[in-house]
């Protein structure tokens, strides 16, 4: 019987390229390299600008058995502490409500963002043509997987263990309305799965990863630790033991266009412009989630921000790259101005716009209004006395008939969307370094919040297209957009989201939000 | 005031869209609609929240008219247009490779985009001259990309500044 042409080829190569005696990985890999696999020819399906070689090697040299080998154990261990010691100590109602609800946000976001990972690997995998490097983006597709599982299944453990379920289960649901998700999606989708290829790598595992691994990975770990919740790092620790890998194939991938002359034209942009946006939602979103939407503080996310992004990444890590071409961002040193303030700003509006999460928020305590101004001299008389004053107004309690958003309207200090990273911002009340422009374009209205993204909208606008809630609900009525978000818990009524994490508390319902008749209004007409 | 899930609007254009009874009407609707309701150039921002919505209930119906139309040499090899469908898509490429204006090449792009999107054109031709004009555009944006100071780029964009801070 004939044999298939496929099935002739691997006999013949067989004959050529004897098996080795020994199943130990790096050998095994040495043999399959033998094969002389080639990919010269292959053409990707996705636009790039930049040549990848085709002789890039790979650091790992990790064979997929002995890949699957390696990530069971870690399962196993995993899995096995998760189900068995720590519910057994009931360790999901010792995590303090407060984190709880961060827990909600991080691993929710955390879960769209390895889900866009596993896309965005596969399509490095498309693009490069030496085999090497597409090992290790094929070791990075299968992280990836494994990864939006994990952060799937924190939120599900959550759920279903812990205390107050409403968040953890089915978040997305509420992803036309709440005012995070849409500047998430630029970062952990449109910005590593949209444009170049090589940008796409750029975003993901040189800046996503190698930048923003540390804070948003190890650093939350602490965070959990202190706040009383042992499954965060057990799943984030576990998460980031795959991360090297992730960091080293971003290294291989600037490795891989180094040589192409071409390429000195764009790389430096391209970082400039991944860094940009990355940090412009990471910056204020993880210090916002650690430092408010904890009990116990570890460090101030300032001193963080500088060890980790500036420092060992704008310094270290991409100081190892300057033999390659590669310049640290320009854009650095107006994000460390944000890393003092941005998150405060942040807070300020997300405790506002509560009423649209899901997630429920706290005001600052006396303790912790200290430790704040300790920390950030002047916070008091920017953030604390306001939030003294919502709180004398009710603002958590239902009955009082007071949304935050109110006190925005009556002083005069209109909430804008940045067009480019989609991160709300109040510039006639913030400390941060945001400044508003807003430009007309064949008749419609853009609002941005710096240079960087101004930039970028400037070169590219088809790219930034997004509409923002007040531009998509204007005129509506606020208990009308959230039955219609789904920002509802399953009685239908009471809201997912509130203003506090008090168990005695009243909670909210739409009658509530009703009775105020909140209506959303466009900023940008009124100019 | 009406649901954004189920308005007006989508009402409207889902009786204009069963109206569409044959390949040529179906396509003269979508492309008419994709270029005064979907381009990044349009002035007319009256369905900026149902568009989207509207026009992929009409690609429905445009993908239904080709499968009833077509035998499956035409469904493969041209365009809803009747046109060869990689004809149509050398030529926007010809027309990219020719120019080194980032804003002509934006264009180019951009106006391909519109008027050939699936299901107009069979996806395997669209995709592939999609990448090579997305390929070359990134070029020309990305080569001296800081060269103009926003001022200059502002004018250039042709945007009119209401405010700056």
């Amino acid at each position: 019987m004939a044999i298939s042409t496929a099935t002739k080829a691997a006999t013949d190569a067989l004959a050529v390229n004897r098996a080795p005696v020994s199943v130990g990985a790096q050998e095994v890999h040495r043999w399959l390299q033998s094969f002389t696999w080639d990919f010269d020819k292959n053409r990707t399906k996705y636009s790039t600008k930049y040549k990848m070689a085709n002789d890039t090697k790979e650091q790992f040299k990790l064979i997929a058995k002995e890949y699957a080998r390696m990530e069971s154990v870690k399962d196993e261990r995993q899995f096995g502490s998760l189900q068995d010691v720590l519910t057994r100590v009931d360790a999901a109602n010792r995590v303090h409500p407060k984190w709880n609800e961060s827990m909600k946000v991080i691993s929710n976001f955390l879960e769209v963002g390895e889900y866009n990972a596993i896309a965005a690997t596969g399509m490095l995998w498309d693009s490069a043509t030496a085999p090497e490097q597409k090992n290790g983006y094929l070791g990075q597709v299968m992280d990836e997987i494994r990864h939006t599982n994990q952060c799937g299944y924190i939120n599900y453990y959550f759920a279903k263990q812990g205390q107050d379920a409403a968040g953890h289960n089915d978040a997305r649901r509420t992803r036309a309305i709440g005012p995070l998700w849409k500047g998430m999606k630029r970062v952990f989708s449109d910005g590593f799965i949209s444009g170049d290829a090589v940008e796409c790598s750029i975003n993901l595992q040189l800046v996503g990863e190698a930048c923003f691994t540390n804070p948003l990975i190890v650093a939350v770990t602490e965070w959990a630790s202190a706040n009383g919740d042992e499954m965060t790092p057990t799943v984030f620790l576990s998460i980031e033991t795959d991360e090297l890998r992730h960091m080293a194939n971003g290294y291989q991938t600037v490795v891989s266009i180094a040589n192409d002359e071409a390429a000195s034209k764009y790389l430096n942009t391209d970082l400039n412009n991944a860094f940009w946006t990355q940090q412009k939602y990471f910056t204020p979103v993880l210090g916002m989630m650690f430092e408010y939407g904890s009990h116990f503080k570890v460090e101030p996310w300032v001193k963080t921000w500088n060890r980790w992004v500036y420092e060992d990444w704008g310094g270290i890590w991409i100081g190892r790259l300057g033999k390659y071409g590669v310049e640290s961002p320009a854009s650095l040193r107006d994000a460390k101005k944000d890393a003092y303030w941005a998150h405060h700003d942040l807070f300020l509006l997300a405790y506002a716009l509560w009423p649209t999460g899901f997630f429920r928020l706290t005001l600052p305590t006396a303790e912790e209004a200290e430790w704040y101004e300790a920390n950030y001299p002047g916070w008091y008389d920017m953030y604390g006395k306001v939030y003294e004053e919502w709180r004398a107004r009710g603002c958590e309690d239902p009955s009082s008939g007071f949304l935050p958003l109110q006190w925005f309207a009556e002083n005069n200090h209109p909430i804008y969307i940045d067009r480019v990273s989609q991160v709300p911002f109040c510039p006639s009340y913030s400390k941060g370094a945001s400044t508003l422009r807003v430009l007309e374009y064949n008749g419609k209205k853009h609002s941005f919040s710096d240079q960087w993204g101004e930039r970028m909208w400037l070169s590219e606008p088809e790219r930034y297209e997004c509409q923002n809630i007040f531009e998509q609900y204007e005129g509506r009525e606020l208990s009308e957009v959230i039955a219609e978000g789904h920002g509802l818990r399953s009685d239908g009524k009471t809201l997912i989201s509130q203003p506090h994490t008090n168990k005695d508390g009243k909670l909210w319902t739409l009658d509530d939000i009703k009775k105020i008749g909140c209506v959303f209004a466009d900023p940008l007409k009124a100019l | 005031m009406a649901n954004i899930h189920d308005n007006p609007n989508r009402d409207a254009w889902v009786k204009k869209i069963a109206a569409a009874n044959t390949l040529a009407n179906g396509v003269k609707l979508l492309t008419d609609f994709r270029a005064k309701h979907l381009s990044p150039f349009k002035t007319d921002f009256s369905l900026e929240l149902d568009g989207q919505w509207i026009e992929l209930k009409i690609e429905e119906k445009v993908a239904l008219l080709k499968h009833k139309e077509f035998n499956d040499t035409q469904f493969l090899n041209n365009s809803a247009t009747g046109e060869n469908a990689q004809k149509v898509a050398d030529a926007a490429v010809a027309k990219i490779n020719a120019t080194t204006d980032m804003y002509e090449a934006e264009r180019i792009h951009i106006n391909f985009r519109l008027a050939n999107k699936p299901p107009i054109l069979p996806v395997n031709v669209f995709l592939d001259a999609d990448r090579q004009l997305g390929t070359k555009l990134m070029e020309l944006r990305n080569t001296d990309y800081y060269a103009l100071p926003l001022e200059e780029l502002r004018k250039v964009r042709g945007v009119k500044v209401i405010t700056l801070q």
